[in-house]
């Protein structure tokens, strides 16, 4: 549903040509926003989600703008942030969704895999942050990082956890950062979702069979917190990490439990 | 003795269908030399996707980790991959013995990132065939010798009807790491 707050508003969304980041590209195309896209690699499939996504967005009658760019590398987001504001002529919301991980444990992870788990999902997140603030206060913008429940449980082989949890501090940092400027930040976790990181989870986690359907998150209830958050509906939440999971984390052991 | 009653043929026929619906593309523009990634633009995440669907297909365990990790846990950090990101000397001649004809164009110094794109529908294939291979002479619940494959993919016990249990693709390459690293200690 179309809403004042996002009408002509441009939202950047980063790792977004599937899963939760084209979910919350249409969510908040669909309240009226316009949204730039943006992938990693070029040829592959998620250049062509990309495509068809932007597609999608622009038949809804929002301007779209697919970009790639690797946010690990600094010079990479200068030049996203700079097609955006060059396209759109603005930047009112952030959405930190890109994320990149091996699926092996933390302990036999080697140099390099842990420098760009590091690269991509610590320093690229707050490459993005940087580079964007200049044009985020112009506009009282907004931030949101999208995380997951591996900031805060187990999960076998999933090393993205520790950094999503390290995350959910920059989050809480730059929330007071960046107040002098007028920029909210928070995020939202997600708890299991059906999207290409289930894809990995259900042949790394066998247990992930018994967890009951109604205890799995939609793409979309975790964009339409994003929504929530990037509206003026949420002025006085701060630096604060919303999970969106169906109550999964509240029970300790009922879903591990054979039925 | 290693068995396998499931073909070659229906193996490249049920990985080009996985790889179609991975890709929501049409199985018959794909071709068992296709490479996965330049040819098909199939990216990490759907290759996990795509280990899915041939597992729940054949009834088996895709490897989770590729034989340069497997390298490297064997014999340390740098075995397989040098400092800059390059296939190593040793890499080459594990992946060549491995391999052989079935998966060419490795060279020592190939930057790690071009390795995915070696892989083909035909080597992905090959891939479920030295696991399929790995079928016990007779079922571990009754003991039967008679196995069955239902729709020609899925093994099972032709007597007492138990799924066939195969060797993971790990295990696999682990046990295979370590016959070479023997072979070589005795040479």
């Amino acid at each position: 549903m179309e809403k004042a707050h996002f009408k002509d508003k441009v939202a950047l969304i980063t790792g977004s040509s599937r899963g939760i980041g084209a979910s919350i590209a249409r969510t908040l195309a669909a309240a009226g926003a316009d949204v730039a896209l943006n992938y990693r690699r070029s040829g592959g499939s998620s250049e062509d989600h990309g495509n068809k996504l932007c597609e999608e967005i622009r038949s809804l009658g929002r301007k779209a703008l697919l970009i790639q760019a690797d946010i690990s590398e600094k010079e990479s987001v200068r030049k996203l942030v700079g097609s955006v504001t060059e396209y759109f002529g603005r930047l009112d919301f952030l959405v930190l969704n890109a994320a990149r991980t091996p699926f092996k444990p933390l302990e036999k992870l080697m140099e390099r895999e842990l420098r760009q788990l590091v690269d991509t999902n610590y320093i690229g997140n707050i490459f993005c942050i940087q580079e964007s603030v200049q044009e985020l206060a112009k506009s009282e913008g907004r931030i949101v990082f999208v995380s997951s429940l591996g900031s805060r449980f187990y999960n076998p082989s999933y090393p993205l956890g520790s950094m999503k949890a390290a995350m959910e501090s920059v989050v809480r940092d730059c929330a007071e950062g960046l107040r002098g400027k007028n920029i909210s930040v928070n995020a939202v976790c997600g708890g299991i979702v059906k999207t290409d990181s289930f894809k990995v989870l259900r042949q790394l986690w066998e247990e992930i069979e018994y967890i009951p359907e109604y205890l799995f998150v939609e793409p979309r209830e975790i964009a339409e917190v994003v929504e929530f958050l990037l509206s003026p509906a949420s002025r006085a939440v701060r630096g604060q990490t919303i999970v969106v999971d169906h109550g999964f984390s509240n029970r300790l052991y009922q879903p591990m439990v054979k039925k | 003795m290693a068995q396998n009653i499931v073909t070659e043929e229906k193996v490249i026929e049920e990985v080009k269908k996985a790889v179609a619906e991975t890709l929501s593309s049409d199985p018959s523009g794909i071709e068992a030399d296709n490479s996965m990634i330049k040819d098909l633009g199939a990216e990490s995440l759907d290759f996990l996707d795509i280990n899915y669907r041939l597992e729940q297909t054949f009834g088996i365990k895709m490897a989770r980790h590729f034989i340069l990790e497997h390298i490297e846990d064997m014999f340390g950090e740098g075995a397989a991959i040098d400092e800059n990101g390059q296939l190593t000397e040793k890499a080459v001649l594990f992946l060549k013995a491995r391999y052989g004809d079935k998966f060419p164009g490795f060279s020592a110094g190939m930057d790690m990132d071009e390795v995915p794109s070696l892989f083909t529908i035909r080597t992905m294939a090959g891939g479920v065939m030295d696991i399929l291979e790995t079928l016990p002479e007779k079922c571990g619940k009754c003991g039967s010798a008679s196995w069955k494959a239902d729709g020609g993919v899925k093994v099972g016990c032709g007597s007492c009807g138990e799924a066939a249990v195969y060797t993971t693709g790990d295990d696999l390459i682990k046990q295979w790491l370590s016959k070479i690293q023997e072979e070589n200690k005795s040479c």
